[in-house]
């Protein structure tokens, strides 16, 4: 896995940030409690004089680990954060891709209505997944949270798409070039607090957050930040190998993403 | 560790994705999952395994065989890291591919050496672009060499063929290279060929790794910030940029374009710690001894003893995409400026680098013209400070074109 410059890499998530903070009237953050989506925290801390501008909403299907509920609560806790909990019902009929397809996006649906908020913080990367790496920094959906894929804006020379006048709203994308590894590096170096999960307890570990039923762990033994890193950089096993959805036919990501999925 | 960015170009089907599948095999840094995953559609598809398959993940890119979308992937040689941006070659494509080209440091472009296919339109309009976009680095990869029966006739024609357009469009002579290759088969990618022993010259791998070793020139320069707006705070307010050239100390007199106020830098915020200075490429909050009003976003910061000065009317060369329309407006620096009148001095084609006297504006090609602007921005040549020197046009909300400034 490739190490990246951290400090590159920072300064263009800053930058991202910024400009969403300066772009948009209404911004918010989804926060999963993964490491990537707390790593993103940190880097709007630092984007906006140490303090987090945006509310942080969390999807809460209620079967979450009790490890990430404890983490949330810390957490906001720590970082004085404005967050929203959106409780996203589980229909027992709905099961793997169905499921995340189709409660996290309607309840998403619904908060961002209901808050009116023009634009989303999500933390996706590049690295995760063959259609998260053809996304755009600032990404446009349509009100019914459709990505129109086939027909993406030009994105060049820091200028990065404006308000929809549709109703829809625009992703920032401020972690998309970074890979796995540069966010576990970035966590060290900047010590930032994780959810424990990550860290191998009776020699498993989970690599990829989901809920408790989607998600399972991966063999591993390593304990602390810096064994992940290690572990990683010779592993060629997916990150989300772990993430039940992600083994379903091919084109899940894709009608997905299409659909409104993170 | 630095990863250079290498932006591929070419013609539709001369085989950029391919050569991206095949190099990310080739250097272990597909996973298995990923190869596994094209290996499935590529079968689904009743086809030989598709390396470009690992690039293109749309159902629409497999399925018609070409890319839509720009994305990258990245490989490792010999300690260094390479982000290989892949873009579609189709004309009707081109707002992707300048998406993705204008992150390149490097251009590698693909011409199939597959008769019928060649140098054709979109070989050298992508050079063309790509050549307004700042990058002056180019390695030649001629692909599809083993349709060809290897030849080096074939090789040398096309070099011929395009050497006059290359040095045309201003690429650094000394490191242009010629690699040829077959992306599909894997000749001359990471390895030397024992297919063309005619070929003196180093395998694709060896002359990405060669241009990474360059030298790119870093002049510091003035102090130049690009403000993104405003961060409200209890005691004073900040103005958010960043630095793009020069640096600035605590204490600091410096003149903000195009409103004119003076200021003197109380307070410099970098990743939300108090630092004494900052410098090129760090993200500032700055707070100022007396208060500045209005919204700065779009202003850019100068030294105030720099004699920068703000303009409304400038010469730029235009690439578009779209019709040229009465409604234009020109995205500066993060803002939105109002095009009230353009005036043609050449048009040009882009296939060619030629002027044409076709008297009118068209999509895919070029011009060189001035714009007069509904206000003064602080704009500066693209060759002398680039993010300043460089716009983005629209069309209410929809994208026409780029341009570079050669006169303010």
């Amino acid at each position: 896995m490739i190490e990246q410059d951290l400090k590159v890499l920072e300064e263009k998530s800053i930058f991202i940030i910024r400009e969403a903070g300066m772009k948009f009237k209404n911004v918010a953050a989804l926060w999963s409690m993964g490491k990537d989506s707390t790593a993103m925290l940190a880097l709007a801390r630092k984007a906006f004089l140490g303090k987090m501008p945006f509310p942080v909403i969390h999807i809460d299907n209620g079967i979450d680990f009790p490890e990430t509920y404890k983490f949330r609560q810390d957490l906001a806790k720590k970082w004085k954060l404005n967050l929203i909990v959106a409780e996203s019902e589980i229909k027992p009929d709905l099961v793997g891709s169905a499921c995340c397809g189709k409660n996290k996006p309607e309840t998403l649906k619904q908060v961002m209505s209901k808050y009116g908020f023009d634009a989303l913080i999500v933390s996706i990367r590049r690295d995760e997944h063959g259609i998260r790496s053809k996304e755009r920094y600032f990404s446009e959906r349509d009100k019914n949270f459709r990505w129109d894929y086939k027909n993406q804006r030009a994105e060049l020379w820091d200028d990065y798409a404006s308000k929809l006048d549709d109703g829809g709203h625009i992703r920032v994308h401020p972690l998309l070039d970074w890979n796995e590894i540069d966010v576990w590096r970035y966590v060290k170096q900047e010590r930032i607090p994780v959810n424990p999960l990550y860290f191998s307890r009776d020699g498993y570990r989970y690599r990829s957050l989901g809920c408790t039923h989607c998600t399972l762990p991966l063999k591993s033994d390593a304990k602390n930040v810096s064994s992940i890193i290690k572990e990683l950089k010779t592993t060629t096993d997916e990150e989300r190998s772990g993430r039940s959805m992600d083994k379903e036919r091919e084109y899940v990501m894709a009608r997905l993403r299409a659909l409104g999925y993170m | 560790m630095k990863v250079n960015s290498i932006a591929l170009l070419g013609h539709k089907d001369h085989g950029k994705s391919t050569l991206i599948g095949s190099l990310l095999m080739q250097t272990g840094a597909a996973t298995k999952v990923r190869i596994k995953e094209a290996e499935a559609y590529s079968k689904r598809l009743h086809r030989p395994f598709e390396p470009a398959f690992i690039l293109d993940s749309f159902p629409e890119e497999r399925e018609r065989g070409m890319t839509y979308d720009t994305t990258r992937a990245e490989i490792k040689y010999k300690g260094f890291a390479f982000s290989l941006i892949d873009v579609p070659g189709h004309e009707e494509l081109m707002k992707n591919m300048i998406s993705g080209a204008s992150y390149g440091e490097t251009a590698l472009l693909l011409v199939s050496a597959k008769s019928g296919e060649g140098i054709r339109n979109q070989t050298q309009r992508h050079l063309f672009v790509c050549s307004m976009l700042g990058i002056k680095r180019l390695i030649v990869a001629v692909n599809k060499m083993d349709l060809v029966g290897y030849s080096q006739k074939r090789f040398d024609a096309i070099g011929k063929g395009l050497a006059g357009f290359i040095s045309a469009m201003g690429f650094e002579k000394g490191h242009v290279r010629f690699v040829p290759i077959s992306a599909y088969k894997g000749d001359n990618l990471t390895g030397k060929s024992s297919r063309m022993e005619w070929y003196r010259g180093k395998s694709l791998i060896e002359e990405l790794y060669d241009n990474a070793r360059l030298k790119h020139s870093s002049k510091k320069g003035m102090l130049r910030i690009l403000v993104q707006g405003s961060i409200p705070s209890e005691k004073a307010g900040f103005a958010a940029g960043r630095v793009v050239s020069g640096d600035v100390k605590v204490g600091e007199r410096v003149i903000m374009l195009p409103g004119g106020e003076h200021a003197v830098v109380k307070e410099i915020v970098v990743k939300g710690r108090r630092v004494r200075s900052a410098g090129r490429g760090d993200n500032v909050a700055l707070g100022f001894r007396d208060r500045v009003k209005g919204d700065l976003r779009g202003s850019v910061i100068y030294p105030e003893t720099s004699h920068q000065q703000s303009s409304a009317r400038i010469e730029a060369l235009i690439f578009l995409t779209k019709a040229f329309t009465k409604n234009v407006s020109i995205r500066f620096n993060g803002i939105d400026v109002k095009v009230r009148g353009m005036r043609v001095n050449r048009y040009i084609d882009t296939t060619t680098g030629r002027s044409c006297s076709s008297g009118r504006i068209s999509p895919l090609n070029a011009v060189r013209a001035e714009l007069r602007l509904a206000r003064k921005i602080p704009v500066e040549r693209f060759d002398k400070a680039m993010e300043l020197g460089r716009f983005v046009m629209y069309n209410g909300n929809k994208f026409i074109g780029i341009g570079i400034v050669t006169a303010a």
